[in-house]
């Protein structure tokens, strides 16, 4: 029993690697922009297509570039519509996104069909390896190290960067570096750009193992939310923590309860919040109270 | 005669200009407006509704059976009764949403009949309004035994054949491979059905289920179960999950290294969900309803199939099929009960037939089951074209004796039918 615990353990970090790398997207744009994008699944979804219909046409290597696409789409979509919306009633950005988020499944339908579109792995990312009781595929372990490389890079430009040093002040007070004469919309649009890219990234990571259906957002968006509100919203650290969290909790889960693993996530957020109702590393920011 | 006029002109009953006028007036609308009335009436198109998933994890087959169901309708020209006809379709995005669709189609839009419910607790919703408001539904899709077993009812006709009629097919093709068989089955009334069924029959002939999970619906990481199975080292892995939960399950099977290690069956499967899990991972023993390189399909479904694969440039899969026939079996029998009253439609439905093979299939009176054989297919073990990853390997039951066993009788049914 010991040993299928520690498989399952270490199958449950990777899985919440996976889930991270959905949630960070959405956790910096909420944290940087105070917008809570319901359409973050939706851009998810675009990435995986977006990856799918590259690869058909030009080879497994163009889906590379499906990311970037994304996060392109995200800019033109913060520039032309979730721009209007800073300093507005947030209501409006929960409309507005959920609306996108709808329109973004319609189009897919009507582009790509209903029908799940196949997508597999490269084949040299094919096979996996076995240590003792612990077996982890070559390709979860490719998404772990990229996502784990992922986060130190933006975690790095963040802090190190002067351009991260623009975002971090602007999201805390964005007049005041509006007054030190910041072209502000620049920076917000690559915000969203960026959270876009974060996700069309988890797409095409997630595309040689879930199944592409333009539904597929609704799988997504639930772990990230949860995930963001564990960690506490907005923070980078706590999207981590929380990520790696509820993958441990829902592989533990399976292997004790599995009629209960569906819900384990959410009894998991719910248990957080009576403790800290911010999340584990929410803060009081100013700007939201 | 001469006595009336005489009567007239000694009581000087007269008619004025104005009482002609109003007289002329009545005159001409009962002989020009009344028939204009009637074609008014005789040009309102028949309602069908239509309940097919627009959202949510089945959709993939719903947009199949969606299509195959107006393609039903556009080979009569939508027409009925000599009237135009339209499907008025809407969405089931979880079995209450199923329901109130259907309650809108009954109340808002008067359908005559209903055809629908991709999952079987979605077909347990509407059956449920069809009872209530006595108008004719078809289940083309939902495999719960139930459906025509204990919550049948006179309204409520059904075309995917049960579980434990799949389970009957395939089972003893399982048992052939090993005795030890770990059970993956979705959490609600299809996979409930499975679980139940495959475990009877392998504890009844000598064997043992190592190992048993339900699953919830909509389960984007498959890897811990997949884990356990892999730990509890069974002869066979029994799936009951359904829809894009098949394809996400089959691509993470074979991630882990499991495609041919173990072998997995699952039924009643859509032709979609392994034409999404792709052919380097596509795996499996399986029983489907209809294959469109079958040839032993009638001439009405090669034309049905080729009429398909024109319009929307893509084989028909199954669910096109299923959507189509059960659509086919609504119309033929309001075309045979000569009539939109809902009694009529009911039992055109209970004599309505249809050839396929040797066969003549139908729904049962007793619990308005259709019977029809099932297909026992594997997969191709190289795949070089997209859309043919089938390799059928019988088609079962062979005789009509052996097809009225495999449905069972009248006798084991549960079903108490109610009246009209």
């Amino acid at each position: 029993m010991l040993d299928m615990i520690l498989s399952q353990a270490v199958n449950g970090l990777v899985l919440g690697f996976l889930y991270v790398l959905i949630a960070i997207g959405l956790s910096i744009i909420f944290g940087m922009l105070g917008i809570v994008n319901f359409a973050h699944g939706a851009f998810f979804a675009v990435g995986a297509y977006l990856a799918y219909a590259l690869s058909r046409e030009f080879g497994w290597w163009a889906a590379l570039a499906a990311p970037l696409l994304t996060g392109i789409i995200g800019v033109i979509v913060e520039m032309t519509l979730i721009r209007h919306l800073y300093g507005k009633e947030p209501l409006l950005g929960l409309i507005l996104t959920f609306a996108l988020a709808l329109l973004a499944e319609a189009v897919l339908r009507l582009v790509f069909g209903g029908a799940p579109v196949p997508f597999a792995a490269p084949k040299f990312l094919a096979g996996f390896v076995e240590y003792g009781p612990i077996l982890i595929t070559r390709y979860r372990m490719f998404v772990l190290v990229t996502t784990a490389a992922v986060l130190v890079a933006f975690w790095a430009f963040l802090a190190y960067t002067p351009y991260g040093r623009i975002i971090r002040a602007g999201s805390r007070d964005p007049e005041m570096v509006g007054l030190l004469g910041i072209n502000l919309p620049i920076v917000f649009s690559g915000v969203f750009g960026i959270g876009c890219l974060l996700a069309g990234l988890g797409g095409l990571l997630a595309a040689p193992l879930w199944t592409i259906t333009p539904s597929m957002a609704a799988g997504a968006i639930m772990p990230a939310f949860v995930i963001v509100t564990i960690g506490g919203l907005g923070s980078f650290l706590g999207a981590v923590v929380a990520g790696l969290l509820v993958g441990i909790t829902t592989a533990m889960t399976i292997q004790f309860q599995p009629e209960w693993s569906g819900a384990a996530m959410y009894i998991l957020m719910a248990a957080i919040l009576l403790i800290r109702p911010r999340g584990l590393f929410g803060e009081r920011w100013e700007r939201f109270e | 005669m001469t006595d009336r006029k005489t009567t007239s002109a000694m009581t000087g009953l007269r008619i004025g200009r104005r009482g002609l006028l109003l007289g002329a007036t009545s005159l001409a609308a009962s002989r020009l407006g009344m028939p204009y009335i009637g074609n008014a009436a005789a040009a309102e198109p028949i309602k069908i509704g239509m309940i097919w998933a627009k959202t949510g994890s089945i959709v993939d087959q719903a947009e199949y059976l969606a299509q195959g169901g107006m393609l039903a309708l556009e080979q009569r020209n939508n027409t009925l009764l000599g009237r135009p006809a339209e499907i008025v379709w809407l969405d089931e995005p979880n079995p209450q949403g199923a329901q109130q669709s259907a309650e809108r189609l009954v109340g808002e839009q008067k359908v005559v009949g209903m055809v629908g419910g991709a999952l079987s607790s979605f077909a347990l919703a509407i059956s449920s309004v069809a009872k209530k408001a006595k108008i004719p539904y078809v289940a083309a899709n939902a495999a719960t035994g139930d459906l025509t077993g204990k919550s049948c009812n006179k309204y409520t006709f059904r075309l995917q054949p049960p579980v434990d009629v799949h389970a009957r097919i395939l089972a003893p093709y399982c048992a052939s491979i090993g005795k030890k068989w770990y059970l993956l089955t979705a959490s609600y009334a299809f996979g409930q059905d499975i679980k139940r069924a495959f475990t009877d029959y392998i504890t009844a002939n000598g064997g043992t289920v190592v190992g048993a999970d339900e699953v919830p619906v909509g389960t984007p990481d498959y890897s811990s179960f997949i884990l356990k199975i892999r730990a509890a080292k069974p002869d066979v892995v029994i799936g009951g999950i359904a829809a894009s939960d098949l394809t996400t399950f089959l691509k993470q099977w074979n991630e882990l290294g499991m495609k041919g290690k173990i072998p997995f069956a699952e039924i009643s499967v859509g032709n979609t969900d392994l034409w999404g899990v792709g052919p380097e991972a596509a795996d499996g023993l399986y029983t489907i309803t209809w294959w469109y390189k079958n040839p032993n399909n009638s001439p009405e479904e090669k034309a049905m199939a080729a009429a398909y694969e024109k319009k929307y440039n893509r084989p028909a899969a199954d669910k096109a099929w299923m959507g189509w026939l059960g659509m086919k079996s609504l119309l033929d029998s309001i075309e045979m009960a000569k009539s939109t009253e809902p009694g009529a439609i009911v039992q055109a439905l209970e004599g309505w037939k249809y050839r396929r093979g040797d066969l003549d299939i139908g729904y049962r009176d007793f619990d308005h089951q259709m019977t029809s054989r099932l297909l026992v297919a594997g997969i191709h073990p190289k795949i070089t074209d997209k859309w043919d990853y089938f390799d059928v390997k019988a088609e079962l039951p062979k005789t009509s004796e052996d097809l009225a066993k495999a449905f069972g009788s009248a006798g084991d049914s549960a079903c108490k039918m109610d009246t009209l």
